[in-house]
C-alpha cells in the first residue's frame, strides 16, 4: 500500500521494492555497517519530493535521505526504513555570476558544479575525495570537507541557505540567500545534521574565484617523523597553502603499482603534496619559504609540477589512494580523526608503534594542515583472527587521538561508525542538547533515526512513546559486520 | 544565579549593552571577571580562553607570537570575546577572514536550567555531533551563557599596509573606479567604502574615500598596490585608522545594517556616499555586501535629518531583496521596527529547549 501511493507520487520504476533492488542501498561508501531498507523511493522533481515526505509524515514512517551514497560513517542507512534517495534532483537551479553564487537541487554532483562554473572563473571550494560522485546535498547533510579545505574552509563555510523539508513536511528557509539575517543560525544547525533534521530541497552556495595563479610542490622524506615535522613547521610558519597533504610509504607503494601512478618516488617513506594559491607575486615568494622549510626537515627532494597535466597527475594519486587500497586487501577500514597540529609527530609515531603491535599494516593518506587524519587498514575480513586484530588496533589509535585533544571525526561524520566514541568526547548533558535540537527540528526521530547521538543520551526523549519504538541500537566500536568491498572515495 | 530562575541581563565588559532590544531582567549576570587564556598553543594556531576576555587581551596574547585574532567588530576592543560571539559582530576583516562562526571552533555555555554544555572542539576541523556553536553564536545569550570559546588564528601578515583612495568626482565618475577596484588583482584583507562624514571624522578629507588594508608576504602586498596605482591615486595611511574606524561605533545611538547582493551594493554606493548627512555614518563592505548606518549622538545634526531615515529609504527601495539589521536603536524605536526576529517555530522551539524559563536576556531578540 506504501509502494503504491509513493508509485503514484514519482511513478513505479522510481520505488524500489524486492531485497535484491534494495542490496544496494544497504550500505553507504563504508560497507562495515549494512542496513536492510525497505524500500527506496527516488522523487523526480521538488514537488515530488515534498510530496513523498509529507505522505511519510501522514503515515507515521522513518525515513532516511541519501544523495549518491558515498559517505564514509555507515549513515545513509537503517533497517526496515524507507530511503529516500535525491540523486534525481539534479537542476542548478539558478547561477549568479557577478554575486558569485548558485542555487543548486540537491543532487547536483559536487564536481559537476565546479564544470557548470568553472567557464566563468570561478569554483566551488569544498571538494571532497569523493567529489566526482558526491552529491552537494550529500556534502551538507555530512558538512563535507576536502584536501583544500585547509584553505577555503568546509561546507558550512559556502553555504548562505538551505529550503529544507522538515520531517513533518513543513518546509522552511534556513539563512539567506541575499544577506546576513539576524536571529538564530539555523543554518549552521543544519548543516552537518547528516540527515536527522530534515532534507534540503534547494541549496544556495557561495562561489569562489578561481585563484590567478596554482603551484603544486612534491617533498619526499625517508622518514614519517620528518615529514609530520615538516607539516607542523609549514603551518606555523603561518603561510596558508590551499592543500597541505601526507602520504607514507605504504601508500605510495600501493597507489604507484595502481591505475592511478601518479610517479611518486616509490623509495620514499612519506611525501607531503602541498598546494599554494592567489596572486603570482604572493605565491611565488610562499613557494620559496615552503621549499626551504621542506628541504630544512630533510626533505630529498622538492618538485614542483610544471603544468596543469602533471599537477593533475599528482593530485590523482593522492584523491584515489583509497580506491588503490584495493590491491592489497578484500576490505579497508577507515578512520577520520582530527588532532591538534602540533601532535602529529608524535600521533604518527603512536600509530606506528600500535600497527606494529598488532601486526597490521596501517596506511597513513591524510589531510595534514588541518590534522585531519584518515589511518586505514586493508585486510581481509574472511579471516577472523585478522579482523579482531584490525579493530583492535583501530580502537586504539582512535583513542590515542581523543587522548591527544582531538576530533573522532573531521569530515565523515558520526553515523553508526563513530556514535560508539561520541560519549568519550562529549558529556552527558552536552549530548542531550545536541539531542533536544534534533527534537526541534523531528519530534520524532523518524528522519534516520539511532544516528549521530546515542538514543540513551536524549533524556527527555528515549522516555516517550516514539522513543520507545526506537531500536535502542548503540553500536559500540568495533564495526560490527565486514566490509565486503574495498572503499572507493 | 541561573538556577534561580529569575530573568537574568548577562552582560560581559558592558561595552555594548545599549545595542539589541530593551531586555527586561531583574538581575545582572556579569562575565567580566571570568576572563583569561585556557590554552594557548602558538604552534596550533588554536585559542581557548574564557568569554570575559577582552579582544584587546587576545589581541595583545597572540601579538607576542605574530598570530592575530582576525576580528574586528565595531565598537571598543575593550569589549569581550564573550560578548563578541553572543552578538556575532564583525567588522572589516570579515570579508577576508570570515564572521565570527567561521573563526569558532568551540564553545562552553550554560543553558538556562544550569547545565553546562560543551559543544565543537579544540580542533580545526571538526563534524562531531549537531552543531551548537553554530547555534549558540549570535543567540545574544537567549539559548545560554557563553563561558569559553576556542578560535581559530592566523598568523599576522609579514606586511600589513592601508590605503587611502578618495572618492571625489560624480557618482558616475565613482562608480567607473569602484567598479575597477573589483578585480581579481586585487585581493584586499579589508576594503570600505565610507561617507564623507566618517572621512571627516577620521581626519581623511572632505570625500568620500575608500580604505584598503592588504596583507601577505611582502611580494604579494606590492604587487597589489603598484596594481591599484595604475586605476587611482592611492596614499598610505597607518593600520591605526581601523582602530579609528572601528571606535566611531562608541558613540552611535542607532546602528543599521544592511546587507544585499554585493553587486547591488556597489551600484548605489556612488550614489549613497555621494549624499552628505553630516550626523550620518555610512560605510560599505561591497564584498561582503553590507552597508552600516550609524547615527553619532556627537555629529552635527543637520536639516531634515533623522536617525534612520537614509536606511529606511534604500531597504524600501530594494524590495526584499536586502535585509536590514537593527543593532542599536534608541529603546522606544526598538517596539516599531520588528516585533522579534526568533518568531518562527523552529526558533521558538529551540529557545524553550535551551531555556524553558526564558530567564537568559529576556525581550533582547523580540522573543
Amino acid at each position: 500500500m506504501v509502494v503504491e501511493r509513493l508509485a503514484e507520487i514519482v511513478g513505479e520504476s522510481h520505488v524500489l521494492s524486492r531485497k535484491s533492488e534494495l542490496l544496494v542501498y544497504n550500505s553507504d561508501g563504508l560497507p562495515g555497517y549494512r542496513r536492510q531498507p525497505k524500500l527506496a523511493v527516488f522523487p523526480g522533481t521538488r514537488e515530488e519530493a515534498i510530496a513523498v515526505v509529507r505522505y511519510l509524515a501522514e503515515q507515521n514512517l522513518s525515513f532516511v535521505p541519501r544523495g549518491a551514497g558515498t559517505g564514509l560513517s555507515g549513515g545513509a542507512l537503517g533497517d526496515d526504513i524507507i530511503v529516500v534517495g535525491l540523486h534525481r534532483l539534479k537542476k542548478v537551479i539558478s547561477l549568479d555570476i557577478e554575486n558569485r553564487r548558485a542555487t543548486v537541487e540537491p543532487g547536483v554532483v559536487n564536481l559537476r558544479l565546479n564544470r557548470y562554473v568553472a567557464p566563468h572563473g570561478l569554483l566551488y571550494a569544498p571538494d571532497p575525495s569523493s567529489e566526482a560522485a558526491c552529491t552537494i546535498g550529500g556534502n551538507v547533510a555530512e558538512n563535507a570537507g576536502g584536501p583544500h579545505c585547509l584553505k577555503y574552509g568546509v561546507t558550512l563555510n559556502h553555504v548562505l541557505a538551505l529550503t529544507v523539508i522538515l520531517p513533518s513536511g513543513e518546509v522552511v528557509q534556513l539563512g539567506n540567500p541575499v544577506g546576513e539575517r539576524d536571529g538564530y543560525d539555523l543554518r549552521g544547525a543544519f548543516i552537518g545534521s547528516e540527515g536527522c533534521f530534515g532534507l534540503a530541497l534547494d541549496i544556495t552556495v557561495r562561489l569562489t574565484p578561481k585563484p590567478q595563479t596554482v603551484r603544486t610542490l612534491l617533498a619526499d622524506f625517508t622518514s614519517v617523523d620528518q615529514a609530520a615535522h615538516v607539516t607542523s613547521a609549514v603551518v606555523a610558519s603561518g603561510i596558508v597553502p590551499a592543500a597541505l597533504e601526507f602520504m607514507d610509504g605504504p601508500t605510495i607503494r600501493v597507489v604507484e603499482d595502481s591505475i592511478y601512478a601518479a610517479g611518486y618516488p616509490r623509495d620514499a617513506e612519506a611525501i607531503l603534496l602541498i598546494e599554494l594559491d592567489g596572486l603570482e607575486a604572493g605565491v611565488v615568494a610562499d613557494l620559496e619559504t615552503v621549499r626551504r622549510i621542506c628541504l630544512e626537515g630533510g626533505a630529498r627532494q622538492v618538485k614542483v609540477a610544471r603544468d596543469d597535466a602533471e599537477r593533475m597527475k599528482l593530485w590523482q594519486g593522492r584523491k584515489k589512494a583509497f580506491g588503490a587500497m584495493g590491491r592489497l586487501a578484500p576490505h579497508l577500514i577507515v578512520q577520520d580523526a582530527v588532532i591538534p597540529r602540533t601532535k602529529l609527530p608524535e600521533i604518527l609515531a603512536t600509530i606506528h608503534g600500535i600497527s606494529q603491535k598488532y601486526n597490521v599494516m596501517v596506511c597513513n593518506v591524510f589531510h595534514a594542515g588541518d590534522g585531519n587524519l584518515h589511518p586505514n587498514i586493508a585486510y581481509s575480513a574472511d579471516d577472523p583472527a585478522e579482523s579482531e586484530r584490525v579493530h583492535k588496533a583501530m580502537r586504539e589509535i582512535m583513542q590515542a587521538c581523543i587522548a591527544a585533544g582531538g576530533s573522532i571525526t573531521g569530515e565523515h561524520g558520526v553515523g553508526l561508525d563513530k556514535m560508539g566514541y561520541m560519549e568519550s568526547i562529549f558529556t552527558d548533558t552536552s549530548l542531550n542538547a545536541m539531542c533536544e535540537l534534533r527534537g526541534v527540528f523531528d519530534p520524532d526521530h523518524r528522519s534516520n533515526p539511532g544516528k549521530v547521538v546515542p538514543v540513551h543520551s536524549c533524556k527527555e526523549w528515549h522516555g516517550t512513546p516514539a522513543g520507545r519504538r526506537q531500536p535502542t541500537e548503540h553500536q559500540p566500536p568495533p564495526l560490527e559486520a565486514e566490509p565486503s568491498r574495498p572503499v572507493a572515495r | 544565579m541561573i538556577r534561580d530562575g529569575q530573568p537574568l541581563r548577562i552582560t560581559g565588559r558592558g561595552a555594548w549593552l545599549d545595542a539589541g532590544r530593551p531586555v527586561s531582567a531583574t538581575r545582572t549576570l556579569s562575565l567580566a571577571h571570568d576572563a583569561g587564556v585556557v590554552s594557548y598553543v602558538p604552534g596550533d594556531l588554536t585559542l581557548t580562553v574564557r568569554a570575559g576576555t577582552t579582544l584587546a587581551d587576545i589581541a595583545k596574547i597572540t601579538g607576542e607570537k605574530n598570530q592575530w585574532l582576525p576580528l574586528d567588530p565595531y565598537g571598543s576592543a575593550d569589549g569581550t570575546i564573550g560578548a563578541t560571539v553572543a552578538t556575532a559582530s564583525a567588522g572589516p576583516l570579515s570579508s577576508s577572514f570570515g564572521l565570527v562562526r567561521d573563526l569558532l571552533l568551540g564553545m562552553e555555555f550554560v543553558n538556562g536550567r544550569g547545565e553546562v554544555i560543551r559543544a565543537g572542539g579544540k580542533v580545526v576541523k571538526n563534524v562531531a555531533g549537531f552543531d551548537l556553536t553554530r547555534l549558540v553564536t549570535g543567540s545574544w545569550g537567549t539559548l545560554g551563557v557563553i563561558t569559553e570559546v576556542t578560535l581559530r588564528l592566523y598568523a599576522q601578515p609579514p606586511a600589513d599596509r592601508t590605503v587611502v583612495i578618495e572618492l571625489d568626482g560624480t557618482p558616475r565618475e565613482m562608480a567607473a573606479v569602484l567598479r575597477g577596484m573589483i578585480t581579481p588583482v586585487l585581493s584586499p584583507i579589508a576594503f570600505q567604502l565610507v561617507s564623507r562624514s566618517i572621512s571627516r571624522a577620521l581626519r581623511l578629507g572632505e570625500s568620500p574615500v575608500a580604505l584598503l588594508r592588504f596583507g601577505g608576504n611582502e611580494s604579494a602586498v606590492d604587487a597589489q598596490i603598484s596594481a591599484l596605482r595604475q586605476i587611482a591615486t592611492p596614499r598610505e595611511l597607518e593600520t591605526t585608522v581601523w582602530g579609528s574606524l572601528r571606535e566611531l561605533d562608541g558613540k552611535t545611538t542607532t546602528a543599521i545594517r544592511i546587507s544585499s547582493l554585493p553587486q547591488r551594493l556597489l551600484a548605489t554606493a556612488a550614489t549613497i556616499l555621494s549624499d552628505d548627512l553630516p550626523a550620518i555614518y555610512t560605510n560599505i563592505d561591497p564584498r561582503r555586501g553590507v552597508m552600516r548606518i550609524t547615527v553619532s549622538s556627537d555629529a552635527p545634526v543637520g536639516d531634515g535629518e533623522s536617525d534612520s531615515n537614509a536606511a529606511m529609504d534604500f531597504s524600501a527601495d530594494t524590495n526584499g531583496s536586502s535585509n536590514v539589521v537593527f543593532e542599536k536603536l534608541p529603546p522606544d524605536v526598538w517596539a516599531a521596527v520588528s516585533a522579534s526576529v526568533v518568531a518562527d517555530p523552529l526558533s521558538q522551539g529551540i529557545k524553550k529547549a535551551y531555556d524553558p524559563h526564558n530567564i537568559l536576556n529576556p525581550g533582547i531578540l523580540g522573543d
